[in-house]
């Protein structure tokens, strides 16, 4: 960039060059070399990096035509110092379940945003696109017509389903207690019009963790947290603990003590299990992962209405349903689905997330409203207030007793 | 279904509401949803039907999705609107 | 305009993951049997077929240059047949069935400065938002802080010689794109200041009963000035959460000189062991201080070393702080305890301590 006598114009962000890990101003740079978008955001972030403010602006009104979902509007605050960031959209497109490529996938990303954009991207956005960063309001359509040509399709924002994302699942991980890529690929296809066309009250999250190790952070993350789980004893190889031990592993210490539900005894020779009493936390597994595995009869549990603070604060998912067999083509999950759907569409109010709605109308009802029997399995514990509302109760009758009460 | 409104009629219906309600107040598509489904009766009008009107209404580019902390339907604004 | 719409194609869906998976994952998918660290960032996964799979894990910046991304597709075309991987911690993963490429692999990533690691009891890479980079809400810079951070911690993102996994993510506003609030370490972007109203603008573009409805502690209430519907915040109501903003772009509430970081504690989503647990509040407020934040860096560095050295085996940040109990943590660490670490938000009095019960 420019003359080699000439003093940096970003000071600040060179010293962020500087050090062992990746840098990304070294990213910004790189693509600097081919694009003026590229080369007008670093002086943009070297400006905030200055001032200690950001310099964009919401940018809520552009899209692709007839989808509501997939591009993030931005405009500079700034945009006569730095004209070529004077929109600086972005577009979420819909990863391939698992994030697993084949270089030329990646490779015609990589040449299409060449044509259209900043060079830069995301990989991967919070949610799990795939995030082109930067482009003008008239390379949209024309980025999207060559996307969809190279095979992919724009992922969802706004008051949407947002593109579904999963762990590595059984492609790599032998703890996979259920096919989440196939799974995730399932819902995404079977809610395209729900992920394109924003009809609900607020984003609507789905995350598929394979094993209770949940990779995705699907209990922290999604409104509706799909978790493996199985419901049978853990497998064990006593033979291969017998390695563990010669490799620095105290299964008593290490395992037994750890073990949150105390349901295993070591005799230094074999190792008991009361599955009865196991929680299915992973622990032990995660530890000697040759010698013990998930049981056989395998499903997920689902959760429902984790979110980050806005508004109400933060949740964590809760039990909706404490096993559920995962097999395509996921009727019974994706007829719940629609139920709770239909329902918070319905209900819920503005920005308000599953959860918060769950909150407001309580659980009891909301359970009933979408034909599910309250569990014990759903709560830490009962009540602790006797502030119970009760819909149904006796009338004296005026003439002699009737047989049945309504 | 007795004489249902057609998925046009509806189109239409919904692209009128938009336009009037410009300046007023930001419509979400259940908004519209159910003032088409209130003003034409359930007998002529369905969820389904609705879902289809608007996305014709979108692909003709005649209003678009916008989005404030939610989604909203409203008439294309021009490029360089202030926001 | 017409033609290209006849052919627009839409609805299509991402490209479905079998095109993407490598032979050897087709071959044992839903049978591998167990998996070892044969070192940090080496993975081997054996199937019951007898079949290995090793992955090489490297860190990334997450913001990647189109360049970048090509220079890591010839690495894989070179090493992994052309399949790659990424975690959903931004980590870049590399396929390999051939054990002899691994090391040289591994020399390639470390040349070209991508770190090898990130596995078992290391920390992994960063979950984090755009920041000033992209975002219109940020209260601080993301992509800034997690590379002073790192710079910092990359040791231990090489080894595997903590206590557990450590997760540290930032988010660079409370609306939390990168869902931070259950990380061991979060670093959490702040507005100290109420929004400051665009009377003139609010009017034009904002529906004023949309932007009362979206304060949660209702201190924003409509306000007729000069003759215009307008609103007013009631300041000593506001907590800065910017909900308004996201609602109505004329109500702005980035303030260079209070804006800031805070930093959170003791999160896990994991069901290993103990429940997954939010973050809690450790250091309410640190300075933005850009390029390299030293503040934040010492403070992340501080908290890691202290607990690297207390906690036990296999106990992340919160079971360790659980153990110790949170005067204790407080102690160790030297980080003062203030009014604002006490919750005022809803049930805030589920979280005051109503034992004697009392370790310090």
């Amino acid at each position: 960039m420019g003359d080699e006598n000439k003093p940096s114009q970003t000071p600040k962000l060179d010293e962020l060059e500087k050090g062992p890990w990746p840098s990304f101003v070294r990213e910004i740079k790189r693509a600097a070399t081919k694009s003026p978008m590229a080369r007008d955001l670093l002086g943009v972030l070297e400006l905030s990096y200055e001032e200690k403010v950001g310099h964009w602006k919401h940018g809520g009104i552009v899209g692709v035509r007839g989808y509501g979902g997939g591009v993030i509007g931005r405009y500079s605050d700034v945009p006569e110092k730095f004209p070529n960031v004077a929109h600086f959209h972005t577009l979420r497109v819909n990863q391939p379940a698992g994030w697993f490529y084949r270089t030329e996938a990646l490779r015609a990303i990589c040449d299409l945003w060449e044509r259209h954009g900043s060079g830069l991207t995301n990989l991967h956005g919070s949610t799990g696109d795939i995030i082109l960063l930067g482009t003008r309001t008239e390379e949209l359509e024309s980025t999207f017509a060559d996307l969809t040509k190279a095979g992919f399709d724009l992922g969802g924002s706004g008051s949407d389903v947002r593109t579904p994302s999963c762990c590595v699942g059984p492609a790599r991980c032998e703890w996979a207690c259920y096919d989440t890529l196939n799974f995730t690929y399932d819902i995404t296809m079977h809610f395209q019009d729900e992920l394109h066309r924003p009809a609900f009250p607020y984003k609507f999250k789905f995350k598929a963790s394979g094993c209770p190790n949940d990779c995705v952070a699907a209990i922290a993350r999604a409104d509706l947290s799909i978790i493996g789980t199985w419901r049978d004893e853990i497998q064990i190889d006593q033979a291969a603990l017998k390695e563990y031990t010669e490799n620095g592993i105290d299964i008593q210490a290490d395992v037994c003590e750890r073990c949150p539900s105390q349901c295993m005894s070591w005799n230094g020779k074999e190792l008991r299990i009361a599955d009865e009493w196991c929680v299915k936390c992973m622990h032990c597994i995660n530890a000697m992962p040759k010698a013990l595995r998930p049981g056989q009869e395998r499903g997920a549990v689902i959760l429902i209405g984790s979110k980050a603070p806005i508004v109400q604060g933060a949740m964590l998912s809760s039990v909706l349903v404490p096993f559920m067999k995962m097999e395509p083509p996921y009727t019974e999950l994706k007829e719940l689905v629609g139920k709770i759907l239909d329902l918070w569409s319905e209900e819920g109010k503005s920005r308000e997330r599953v959860g918060e709605f769950i909150q407001r109308v309580g659980l009891g009802n909301f359970l009933e409203a979408i034909g599910l029997e309250p569990k014990p399995e759903m709560v830490a514990h009962p009540r602790e207030n006797p502030y119970v509302f009760y819909e149904e109760y006796f009338e004296e009758e005026p003439e002699a007793a009737s047989e049945t009460e309504g | 279904m007795a004489n249902p409104v057609t998925i046009e009629e509806l189109s239409e219906a919904m692209y009128r509401m938009v336009k009037e309600a410009t300046g007023v107040k930001k419509l979400k598509p259940t908004d519209l949803t159910k003032a088409m489904m209130e003003h034409f009766g359930p007998e002529r009008c369905s969820k389904e039907a609705c879902k289809e009107a608007l996305r014709r209404l979108m692909d003709s580019g005649r209003c678009v999705y916008t989005y404030y902390g939610g989604s909203f339907v409203e008439l294309p604004p021009e490029e360089g609107t202030e926001i | 305009m017409a033609d290209t719409v006849a052919e627009r194609k839409t609805d299509i869906g991402p490209p479905h993951y079998e095109k993407f998976l490598p032979p050897v994952v087709k071959a044992n998918y839903g049978k591998w049997k167990y998996h070892e660290i044969v070192q940090p960032g080496v993975l081997v996964h054996v199937a019951e077929s007898g079949d290995k799979l090793y992955t090489v894990r490297a860190g990334t910046p997450r913001l990647l240059s189109i360049q970048t991304i090509r220079e890591l597709c010839d690495l894989a075309d070179t090493y992994s047949d052309g399949y790659l991987r990424f975690t959903s911690r931004h980590n870049i993963e590399f396929l390999l069935t051939d054990p002899d490429k691994v090391g040289p692999l591994i020399i390639e990533l470390t040349t070209r400065g991508f770190p090898v690691g990130g596995t078992a009891n290391a920390i992994s890479s960063m979950v984090h938002t755009q920041g000033w980079i992209h975002c219109h809400s940020a209260a601080t810079d993301a992509s800034g802080i997690v590379k002073s951070v790192m710079d910092e911690l990359i040791g231990h993102f090489q080894t595997m010689e903590l206590p557990a996994k450590l997760r540290l993510a930032l988010a660079c506003c409370l609306n939390m794109c990168g869902a931070v609030h259950c990380s061991d370490i979060a670093i959490l972007g702040i507005h100290r200041r109420p929004p400051k109203v665009d009377q003139e603008k609010l009017s034009k573009i904002c529906e004023i009963p949309t932007v009362v409805a979206s304060c949660p502690t209702a201190a924003i209430r409509p306000k007729r000035i000069n003759g215009k519907e307008t609103v007013e915040v009631i300041e000593e109501q506001c907590m800065f959460c910017g909900n308004c903003y996201t609602v109505c772009p004329a109500m702005p509430l980035s303030n260079a000189l209070n804006d800031g970081v805070s930093i959170w504690v003791g999160g896990k989503v994991s069901n290993a062991r103990h429940a997954p647990m939010f973050s809690k509040l450790a250091i309410p407020y640190l300075p933005n201080n850009p390029p390299r934040w030293p503040e934040v860096v010492a403070a992340v560095k501080n908290i890691v070393e202290v607990w690297a050295k207390d906690a036990r085996k296999y106990e992340r940040m919160g079971e360790w702080i659980e153990r110790i109990g949170w005067p204790r943590f407080f102690q160790k660490t030297g980080i003062p305890f203030t009014k604002q670490h006490i919750d005022d938000f809803r049930h805030a009095g589920l979280t005051y301590q109503r034992s004697v019960h009392i370790k310090s």
